[in-house]
């Protein structure tokens, strides 16, 4: 998976740099848009991650500019600014994605497989959901651990839906927000953990290897090993 | 938020301003035609005393000349007939007996000689003697038995004897009553025209402003780019609206700059907040024991929270300032406080809270759907984080003339005495409270940037109240379904 990082910082760039090759993507990176469109047109590039406030042009001229060369590869949008831009909006709509700073990695990672997933052939539905001895029957919205049927309400389905599909990944409580109940919003208090910890009482029941776990200051992993 | 009135023509100014204008116009007119009423009049008269004088010389001259025979009042009689058919002023309609003038001699004992005239001539020689006649000069006589006064002049003859001619004002009356009649009907006339080309004038000039008036009522809060309808006239109007479009300029470039500035300020706080979270997760990741990461895990707890403080602190500032930019869509607050209260609802039952929910179905607004999460968000924050165990939420939402109505009340304490006042500015917090004191500022800041009011009270009964009302969507305004209640999702 070949990956170009367009950003202009250069702690942002290294950070980003490790961390996603450590995800296992091919990093190539440039940290202006002259650089970036060189690098652009030479190779083939799977997806793109471009910061808005590049020092020679703004980040959405340079992706326009792409586009006209005829890049189709999605583009992870970063941006340090306040408000959502309204072409933002309409990359959006055109299937890129954006990220607002500060964010955490595991966030990141998220989007790009999101982003790959959609620009890839559709694969055929799955009906049912494995992760070691836990099962979801996505059509008749069922859980069960064991063989044991869980007495989930609807959302706790919908929960758990989500960590299986991320099953082995992080996935952070303001992912968990927008996924589930699509929401871009930062409570100072605990609701999301309480979700996770009722939906833990149900799924790790006691004598059961724990399958939800907690990373402190990261979020929630749903253990497929 | 148009300020047209069903009835504009009604209301507007043109008729006070053209009330006084014409006001002014018809009292200025009318003190012309007073002076020029009295000097017709006082010419008038000028000119009948002029005759006056003529004549009763001609018939004093007449009376002394002619020999004092049987014909001698014959001929004076028949002069001073003669004499009447001259009166000046004369109606051209009236009857050829002539009842406007009289001739009247008195001997030097004072008995009436000779009279020409209509009647018996007695009730004027008694007015005659009454008053005192100066000779060569006219002066008003009132006579008994005759409504309109007489100009009356004399001259004493030779042999004693006092001629006395006598001219009716009825003529002249009749004269100033046709002036003053026609004056008044042009006058009226003339006043009326004066309004009506005043009232139109004015209103033609108030359109200008009213049109003016609108075009600045349209100019939102965020959205500074429009401006108000200029003319060609360099006149006050003209001078209005370029004024308005330069403030409106002004404006624009200060809200634009307040943006760069909290644009930048966020760009270069979250550039280096992004770069260390990023470095602290990658180290969390290098597989360190429990306790090395603990430090770190609560570092990136700080630097979220510090992010969640930064963005509402450039939020309430940009919304005090009204330079909050929305991007406006669809949102339906009953959909979505039942996604929020589901979303709640674990975290306040493990504090053993019950939170309801009552509303009368969809309720729609045009909104800044993130912003208008984040204020419920911080709402129902407030009250997980300062609500004791055991208490209730009660939400209540309604639409109630034009607006999204949303009460939350709990049974809680209630807001502190001394903090209620202030209860929406920024960094006021409760005694208890760890926050940062942003929560219902930015509450506050949100609700006001869409046009809407946020109240908040403690209840007769104990506990607070917030209140929130919200503009609804223009399409949501006409009808509602009846009430639903909701108990505590599960």
């Amino acid at each position: 998976m070949r990956l170009l990082l367009v950003e202009d910082e250069i702690d942002i760039q290294s950070f980003l740099r490790s961390s996603l090759e450590e995800a296992g993507y091919q990093v190539e990176a440039a940290a202006d848009g002259k650089t970036a469109e060189q690098l652009a047109v030479e190779g083939e590039f799977d997806i793109l991650i471009v910061d808005l406030g590049l020092p020679d042009q703004d980040g959405i001229s340079l992706i326009l500019r792409l586009r006209q060369l005829g890049l189709h590869a999605p583009v992870l949008i970063l941006s340090a600014r306040r408000s959502v831009d309204d072409r933002v909006r309409g990359l959006e709509q055109g299937g890129d994605d954006y990220l607002t700073k500060p964010f955490a990695l595991a966030e990141l990672l998220a989007r790009l497989r999101n982003l790959i997933k959609r620009n890839s052939p559709p694969a055929s539905e799955a009906t049912r959901l494995r992760v070691l001895d836990l099962e979801l029957d996505l059509l008749r919205r069922e859980a069960s651990r064991s063989g044991q049927l869980l007495q989930l309400t609807p959302q706790e389905f919908v929960l758990l839906e989500y960590l299986c599909r991320n099953a082995g990944r992080v996935v952070t409580r303001s992912m968990i927000l927008d996924r589930v109940w699509g929401m871009r919003i930062q409570p100072d208090t605990n609701v999301v953990d309480v979700h996770i910890y009722r939906l833990r009482s149900k799924v790790d029941c006691q004598g059961q290897k724990p399958l939800i776990r907690t990373l402190r200051g990261v979020g929630y992993v749903l253990k497929d090993r | 938020m148009s300020s047209k009135t069903a009835k504009p023509i009604l209301h507007s100014a043109a008729w006070r301003i053209s009330l006084w204008a014409t006001l002014a116009f018809a009292c200025g007119t009318m003190l012309v035609f007073v002076f020029l009423h009295r000097f017709v009049a006082s010419d008038i008269q000028r000119r009948s005393d002029a005759w006056l004088s003529g004549e009763v010389e001609v018939l004093g001259d007449v009376a002394e000349r002619t020999p004092k025979d049987a014909l001698h009042d014959r001929v004076v009689a028949e002069v001073a007939e003669l004499a009447g058919r001259e009166v000046p002023n004369r109606d051209p309609m009236a009857s050829t007996s002539n009842d406007s003038v009289f001739f009247l001699q008195t001997g030097s004992d004072g008995s009436l000689l000779l009279w020409v005239g209509a009647g018996s001539g007695l009730p004027n020689l008694k007015a005659i003697q009454t008053s005192r006649i100066v000779p060569d000069r006219p002066t008003d006589l009132n006579v008994q038995g005759t409504a309109i006064p007489f100009r009356v002049a004399s001259t004493r003859t030779d042999d004693g004897s006092y001629i006395y001619l006598g001219l009716s004002e009825r003529d002249e009356l009749r004269v100033l009553r046709n002036l003053r009649a026609r004056f008044i009907l042009l006058w009226l006339v003339l006043v009326l025209l004066g309004f009506g080309i005043v009232f139109y004038t004015t209103r033609r000039m108030l359109s200008h402003v009213r049109e003016i008036t609108d075009a600045a009522s349209r100019i939102g809060h965020s959205d500074l780019s429009a401006r108000v309808p200029t003319t060609a006239r360099r006149d006050e109007v003209g001078n209005l609206a370029m004024t308005l479009n330069h403030m409106l300029d002004r404006i624009e470039i200060s809200m634009h700059q307040l943006h760069t500035i909290t644009d930048s300020l966020a760009h270069d706080l979250r550039s280096p907040l992004t770069a260390i979270r990023g470095k602290l997760e990658i180290s969390l990741s290098s597989g360190l024991q429990g306790d090395q990461s603990e430090p770190i895990v609560s570092v990136i707890e700080e630097l979220d929270r510090l992010t969640d403080f930064l963005n509402k602190s450039l939020d309430v500032a940009e919304a005090k300032a009204d330079a909050l930019r929305l991007a406006r869509s669809e949102v339906d607050l009953d959909e979505l406080l039942e996604i929020m209260v589901d979303l709640y609802e674990p975290s306040m039952s493990e504090m053993n809270i019950q939170i309801n929910l009552e509303s009368n179905g969809p309720l729609k607004i045009e909104a800044d759907a993130a912003l208008i999460h984040r204020m419920i968000a911080n709402l129902f924050d407030n009250e997980l984080k300062h609500l004791p165990a055991g208490c209730t939420v009660n939400l209540l939402l309604k639409a109630d003339q034009g607006c999204a109505s949303l009460i939350l009340e709990d049974d809680g304490p209630g807001f502190d005495r001394e903090v209620l006042l202030h209860l929406f500015e920024s960094r006021v917090k409760g005694k208890g409270s760890n926050g940062h004191g942003l929560g219902l500022a930015f509450v506050d800041a949100v609700i006001r940037a869409h046009g809407g009011a946020v109240t908040a009270c403690n209840r007769q009964s104990g506990g607070a109240r917030i209140s929130v009302t919200l503009p609804l969507a223009f399409r949501q305004r006409a009808g509602s379904s009846a009430p639903v209640t909701r108990g505590p999702l599960k």
